[in-house]
């Protein structure tokens, strides 16, 4: 299929250059799928416990952001996160923004995407004016070393996107198979 | 792990009025995550994880976090409230097998 081979190829140049990857991506391929913008089916399949199906990151962009263009947000927002995490079951992530949280344009909601995890997208946090800050820390799974990135959704729909690399030791994610 | 669902919150000993204080809350919960059979296929079950935390303040939703099986054992989670006056501070935690988990803390000024 023409699309699957769209992606094949843009997944092996998106390693350093993503956001530059995904205005090009976004534009080519919005077209061939019918993906409804701000609808989160994770959120259902994670209310009945069923497991969703595996994704890349590129598709779980597309389907949280459209085409929308990815801003780079070195100077809005910082992430924090270990360079090595021995357990890659709890790592320690801080996502801390100097975005406004009042006001017409202001912080919405804050992702936190994990590129190489089966599921990349790990949470999803929203502000409202009674934050006072958008900034949020929690300990995350990461399947094995990937890129991790945090994005901001302002209320008109910016976005601002910053990427960490941690190398993980020892994944998060896998059991041992059962017997 | 007898104690699931314990939720605690932990504010700063010092709160002033029209602060931004940072709140943590843990919550035991083993967050359950997939599992694959010798083939690599997903085990097609209902994993017992958190996906929704909802922060209450005074009678008001002030913060909500969905979240994945992708969040740690036990997790905690820190976020921002800014407090402009006193009140009761609720947290929810909303698991896949249809169970709450609730905490709350009461927001004095010093």
């Amino acid at each position: 299929m023409f699309i699957a081979e769209f992606l094949k190829t843009k997944l092996a140049v998106r390693r350093r250059v993503f956001l530059r990857a995904v205005v090009g991506f976004a534009g080519g391929v919005v077209s061939g799928s019918g993906v409804v913008l701000n609808t989160f089916a994770w959120a259902q399949g994670g209310s009945s416990g069923l497991p969703l199906p595996d994704e890349t990151v590129d598709a779980t962009l597309k389907r949280l952001f459209g085409n929308r263009p990815l801003n780079p947000g070195e100077e809005k927002l910082k992430l924090e996160l270990p360079l090595i995490a021995e357990d890659g079951g709890n790592v320690a992530v801080t996502v801390e923004s100097s975005l406004p949280v009042t006001g017409a344009m202001r912080v919405n909601h804050i992702y936190i995407i994990s590129d190489k995890n089966r599921r990349p997208l790990l949470a999803k946090f929203s502000f409202t004016p009674d934050s006072g800050k958008a900034l949020v820390s929690t300990s995350i799974r990461l399947a094995t070393t990937t890129d991790v990135r945090a994005v901001a959704e302002m209320t008109d729909g910016t976005l601002y996107g910053v990427s960490r690399h941690v190398r993980v030791t020892i994944s998060g994610c896998d059991l041992p198979p059962q017997s | 792990m007898a104690e699931v669902g314990r939720v605690s919150i932990r504010l700063p000993s010092n709160i002033k009025q029209g602060e931004v204080i940072r709140i943590r809350s843990l919550v035991i919960h083993p967050m359950e995550i997939v599992q694959r059979d010798k083939q690599g296929q997903l085990i097609k079950k209902n994993y017992n994880f958190i996906h929704t935390m909802t922060v209450i303040y005074d009678g008001k939703e002030v913060m909500r976090a969905e979240t994945t099986q992708a969040v740690s054992q036990n997790p905690i989670f820190t976020f921002p409230l800014k407090v402009e006056r006193p009140g009761k501070l609720t947290v929810t935690f909303s698991d896949t097998t249809g169970k709450t988990y609730e905490g709350d803390a009461e927001i004095k000024f010093s």
